[in-house]
């Protein structure tokens, strides 16, 4: 074949157009085109890449402990679970997404809106839908997690099985918890669902108590499954700072039990109290009761107030109420609550007195029963007056007229700033959230009339925080030194090892050592001869004042209060209880010093304080009873005898086989001991008599006639005191030679 | 030719592979060597480097998915876990590759005599398809019906059909030369033929094949000689038609329509008709420069549609970067299409230069287009990259292609 050549050229140059077109202008514009994607591009979409590449959930964080001084865990996150669903994956199953939703709210206990709101947001690849759920809850969601959830058919006709695990997953959570209940509540605080700290300890240092989350980031396919796992990161959950507080749970226990017996005794509204270290302003113990479950908080505890709420038939004003309750029981009142402090301010205004010399020890004041301040009368508690006082009896007596004096004496300036320097006017600074601040006078104010000092200065028209209270009786104890009180001693790493070590902070010297001194010793004399004795405890010198003052919003309405500390000669720790709206009886010394004495006891035995007994006080000391078991008759009755016991034998046997009270009871030193010398001799037995509103002689008279030893609590020393509560029901049977605690008190009619 | 040494074949094996020497001596096989010429070896290095780097590329790209989709081994099923495509692949390969080499003997001529035969044989596929489906549904609810089961494997239609149109308008084209090059009406019954089969591919639901095919005839049609102002013509109406129906949309089907919004704009719909285009720039886009590396695309992970066949390139992208994409890719096949263009200018016979030039557009239309889509530069559609995406009838026509090309550039060797 020969063709034309301009033919053959028309191919060669057709071939060279579309050469061109294809290879240079076609595949040109894609490697253009490609590199304005991939490079022009690249970051944007790599980024929206790695957004839909990427799962990114939070590994929650423990929350630090919290532990009294001696390692206690007093709060500490415990494992829990949260239960999450994959949006995404859903959003292509509808059905099934409507089926798990109300799979959901049934197990969990959650409302389908809820569940559904999240379900929804299909953008996402993990939402969370409950946290912190409990163990049997996990054991549920495991059993729904196995289960078929829908059947579908795909767009190539083949069915497929969805189960519940497609659609929700089970990851680790923390869960807050509290070992002791409601121990220290309204000190620690407690978390709410987010696990952030709503008041206490938990609220103050929940920015370091709260761990660091960790993250899972893992790479999951289209299907929102994870990708192999070299494409997983996990970064640690960081535990939160631990606190070690100084609060001793021992102390802490002492001082709940204490209160919590008073507001049975009493029926007051709320008690308070707190325990503190007078050389470092460590708070050993604080509560206020009544308190509530750490672990339940919106748990109402006072049954009076449950029954109120019960009677309340509007919902909403019912909704107000329990609100109400709810704030009222988790209150700390030790420094959100202001009263008026009362005769246990005298301790500042003597202190002041002294330290500026305006009254000369050995001078005298004659009270009458009232003073006249301007064109008020005002009186003392005792109507008929003291008569001729030093001050020191003066200060045993918790005479008025004699502090109004001293008051008007010294003049507004030299109060006011004793007023200040013992810290009434700021706030403590104690590592509390909502320490609130009294009212008071200004120096102006109370210059322009007499009576607003003359008031003042026994403690009435102005309003304290019992914190504040309590820092100021330490100053005395202490020899003089305005602490900071704190809760948190130390601050520990997940490790263990110290952050941080609270030191003592010493504000200021406020009175002299020597001033500090006289104080204790008048303080000393309140509850050997005065007002505080009832806060006797035998074998300690407790130094303490008391105090009684009307609510002044609700006249009638009382605050019993007793400060005081102990050992006298080398003062450790402070107490101050307050009883707030007692039912009958309201003195501080009825009230609140019993209390103090019974709790500041079991402290000293406690902290190994060593008792120093009067002869006097000897005759009634409690001990054990010497073990006798197993040794002959003879040599028991000698050894016992010695010991200052009775000794009743029963049976014809010659050794003894049991002993009542056995040697870990305790019985007062003149007490009789029991011993058996037959093998399984039946025990006899006698009835509980009434031993209250007894002296202690009587007391002893009836005990012995009946058969049982008493143990003495609170100062019986002599017929001013009377016995008012037994620890065992009268007519209830006990074994003869069982002990019978006996609690005394003084019924002085002036006392405050 | 015709002499003594040449021994009496069957006459098919004749018409096939041309008159073989009877000589068995060394002497005698370097003379009939020397007779048949020596195939391209730049072009065969060219093919089974593609054959050996697309195979690695699919593996790469195809394994999250046939995990998923086969996650045990099932060889009765023909499951083979994360291998599935691959193992399939390397058995399509195991047809295709002694499909090339027998291809690589066959006469041109032989080709041009049987290229009606052929194209008669497609057409009955391409009307059996629309009987005889796999009945794929889309999303859209429309029937796909592209595929033929054969058991062992589907037989796509228009893949074959592809490649004997190439050869049956290049027989036309050669033969009805005198009137293609003189008279415009010639074009007509040509632009029947192409219009037949595109036809044929639009009732299987196949609208990126039917426009390869209009544009490969097209194309053909040109190299054939045909009237310049016919194109000229033809690329004006199609340019004012294109523009005219993006403005109006509504004459689309709304698919087509949704398509057409999401590359027009970027932000259109992410989640719908811009979701496919998305994850394709997405995996793009996280290779940059250099790449994540083999193997360590994210974007395949069952977030790209079709990883290991449509969108086979962007996970090449992601994992060997714009660099190496280019090198490796875009540059061999720009190489593939000239050594073929040249192998088609050696040759003195024009069909075979038709032919060759034919099988070289459509490898270049559909590599273009493969790119253009996966980078969001054309409308989203689903075509293949040659030598790369799974397939299997796709990947033993093009394998057959290639071996027509070599046995051309055996032929303009010895200077037929």
């Amino acid at each position: 074949m020969s063709l034309p050549q301009t033919n053959e050229n028309t191919l060669a140059k057709r071939a060279l157009h579309v050469l061109i077109i294809i290879v240079v202008l076609a595949f040109g514009a894609c490697i253009f085109y490609l590199g304005y994607v991939q490079l022009g591009l690249g970051e944007e979409y790599r980024a929206k890449a790695e957004a839909n590449q990427l799962r990114d959930s939070e590994i929650s964080a423990e929350r630090g402990v919290v532990y009294d001084r001696n390692g206690k865990e007093l709060a500490k996150s415990a494992s829990a679970w949260k239960i999450v669903i994959y949006p995404n994956k859903m959003a292509d199953c509808k059905p099934a997404r409507e089926i798990v939703i109300k799979k959901l709210s049934s197990v969990l206990k959650i409302s389908e809106d809820t569940v559904r709101a999240k379900a929804e947001m299909s953008q996402y690849g993990n939402m969370v839908v409950k946290y912190r759920v409990e163990k049997d809850v996990r054991e549920k969601m495991l059993e729904v997690l196995k289960q078929e959830c829908y059947e579908d058919t795909n767009e190539k006709g083949q069915k497929v099985k969805y189960k519940f695990a497609d659609f929700v997953g089970i990851e680790n959570d923390v869960k807050r918890y509290y070992p002791y209940n409601s121990f220290a509540s309204t000190v620690l605080g407690f978390t709410g669902t987010d696990d952030v700290g709503t008041g206490g300890l938990e609220l103050q240092y929940n920015s370091i108590l709260t761990g660091t989350p960790g993250r899972k980031i893992t790479a999951v396919s289209g299907s929102g499954d994870s990708m192999p796992s070299e494409y997983e990161t996990v970064v640690d959950a960081v535990q939160g700072t631990s606190l070690v507080t100084t609060l001793d749970e021992t102390i802490q226990r002492y001082l709940e039990e204490g209160l919590d017996q008073s507001i049975k005794d009493t029926q007051a509204e709320y008690a308070y109290g707190i325990i503190m270290d007078v050389n470092t302003g460590a708070i050993l113990a604080m509560s206020s009761k009544p308190d509530y479950d750490l672990n339940n908080p919106y748990e109402i505890t006072s049954q009076t107030v449950r029954d109120h709420l019960d009677e309340i038939t509007d919902e909403r004003k019912r909704d107000e109420a329990e609100t109400t309750a709810w704030f009222n029981q988790w209150k700390n009142r030790t420094i959100s609550d202001t009263y008026e402090p009362g005769s246990v301010f005298k301790i500042i205004t003597a202190a002041a007195a002294l330290e500026e010399n305006i009254w000369d020890l050995s001078k005298t004041y004659v009270c009458g029963g009232a003073i006249q301040v301007d064109d008020r009368r005002m009186h003392c508690s005792h109507r008929e007056g003291h008569g001729t006082q030093t001050f020191s009896q003066a200060f045993a007596n918790s005479c008025n007229p004699f502090f109004i004096q001293l008051g008007l004496d010294m003049g507004v300036d030299n109060f006011y700033k004793y007023f200040e320097a013992f810290g009434f006017t700021e706030r403590t600074g104690i590592d509390l959230p909502s320490e609130q601040l009294g009212m008071y006078h200004s120096a102006e104010s109370m210059k322009k009339t007499k009576v607003q000092l003359a008031s003042s200065a026994f403690g009435q028209s102005f309003t304290v925080t019992p914190i504040q209270t309590i820092t100021a009786v330490s100053a005395i104890a202490n020899g003089g030194k305005l602490l900071k009180p704190y809760i948190v001693a130390k601050t520990l790493d997940p490790d263990g090892n110290i952050i941080s070590e609270t030191q003592p902070t010493v504000k200021r010297q406020v009175i002299s050592e020597n001033t500090a001194q006289i104080i204790t010793g008048m303080m000393e004399d309140v509850v050997s001869t005065g007002t505080g004795q009832n806060a006797y405890v035998a074998g300690y010198r407790v130094a303490g004042k008391t105090g009684t003052s009307e609510i002044l919003e609700e006249p009638g309405e009382y605050v019993a209060s007793f400060a005081c500390f102990a050992p006298a000669d080398d003062p450790q720790i402070a107490m101050l209880i307050a009883v707030k709206k007692p039912v009958g009886e309201y003195y501080g010394s009825q009230i609140a010093a019993p209390v103090a004495a019974d709790i500041m006891q079991k402290v000293m035995v406690y902290l190994n304080v060593e008792p120093k007994y009067t002869e006097e006080e000897n005759a009634h000391v409690d001990r054990n009873a010497d073990n006798v078991v197993g040794k002959s008759v003879e040599e028991a009755k000698q050894t016992l005898t010695n010991s200052g016991f009775n000794v009743r034998v029963i049976g014809s046997g010659e050794t003894v086989v049991e002993q009542v009270p056995s040697s870990n009871q305790t019985i007062s030193a003149n007490g009789t001991v029991i011993l058996y010398t037959e093998q399984n001799a039946e025990k006899q037995v006698t009835t509980v008599p009434d031993l209250t509103g007894m002296t202690v002689n009587q007391v002893y008279a009836a005990a012995n006639q009946a058969g049982v030893n008493v143990s003495i609590v609170g100062n019986a020393a002599s017929s001013s005191f009377i016995s008012y509560k037994q620890d065992k029901e009268v007519n209830s049977k006990v074994y003869c030679g069982d002990t019978i605690v006996v609690y005394f008190k003084s019924t002085s009619s002036d006392a405050e | 030719m015709g002499s003594e040494g040449i021994r009496k074949e069957s006459s098919l094996k004749l018409l096939l592979f041309g008159p073989r020497v009877e000589d068995k001596s060394l002497k005698g096989l370097q003379k009939e060597f020397k007779q048949r010429g020596t195939i391209d070896v730049v072009f065969l290095i060219l093919v089974m480097y593609f054959v050996v780097f697309g195979t690695i590329m699919m593996f790469s790209a195809s394994y999250p998915r046939a995990e998923l989709e086969t996650p045990e081994i099932n060889i009765l099923k023909l499951e083979f876990g994360p291998y599935t495509y691959l193992v399939k692949q390397i058995f399509f390969l195991l047809i295709g590759i002694p499909a090339m080499l027998v291809a690589s003997v066959v006469k041109t001529d032989a080709v041009k005599r049987f290229s009606f035969l052929l194209f008669g044989f497609s057409i009955v596929l391409l009307i059996i398809v629309l009987f005889f489906n796999t009945g794929v549904q889309s999303s859209d609810g429309d029937q796909y019906r592209r595929w033929i089961d054969l058991g062992f494997m589907t037989l796509q239609p228009s893949d074959v059909a592809k490649f004997t149109l190439i050869a049956f308008l290049a027989a036309l084209l050669d033969t009805n030369r005198q009137r293609v090059e003189t008279d415009w009406k010639a074009l007509l019954p040509l632009t029947g033929v192409i219009v037949f089969v595109a036809a044929l591919i639009v009732l299987e639901k196949h609208f990126s094949a039917t426009f390869l095919v209009l544009l490969m005839g097209f194309t053909m049609m040109y190299l054939g000689g045909g009237k310049k102002w016919c194109f000229i013509l033809v690329i004006a109406v199609a340019v004012v038609g294109i523009v005219l129906l993006v403005v109006n949309m509504d004459v689309f089907p709304n698919y087509v329509q949704e398509r057409l919004k999401g590359w027009l704009d970027r932000d259109y719909d992410p989640t719908g008709s811009r979701w496919q285009t998305n994850q394709s720039l997405y995996a793009i886009g996280s290779g940059g420069l250099f790449g994540v590396g083999l193997g360590n695309s994210k974007q395949k992970h069952l977030y790209l549609p079709e990883p290991h066949n449509d969108f086979i390139f962007s996970v090449i992208c992601e994992e060997l970067g714009f660099i190496r994409t280019v090198l490796f890719v875009i540059v061999p096949f720009a190489l593939l299409i000239l050594r073929g263009f040249q192998i088609a200018m050696r040759t003195k016979n024009r069909y075979a230069s038709l032919l060759v030039m034919g099988i070289m557009v459509q490898v270049g239309i559909q590599t273009f287009f493969n790119i253009g889509v996966v980078t969001g530069m054309l409308p989203n559609t689903g075509i293949s990259l040659p030598f790369f995406s799974f397939g299997g009838t796709a990947l033993i026509m093009l394998l057959g292609e290639m071996g027509f090309v070599l046995s051309v550039s055996r032929r303009a060797s010895v200077n037929e």
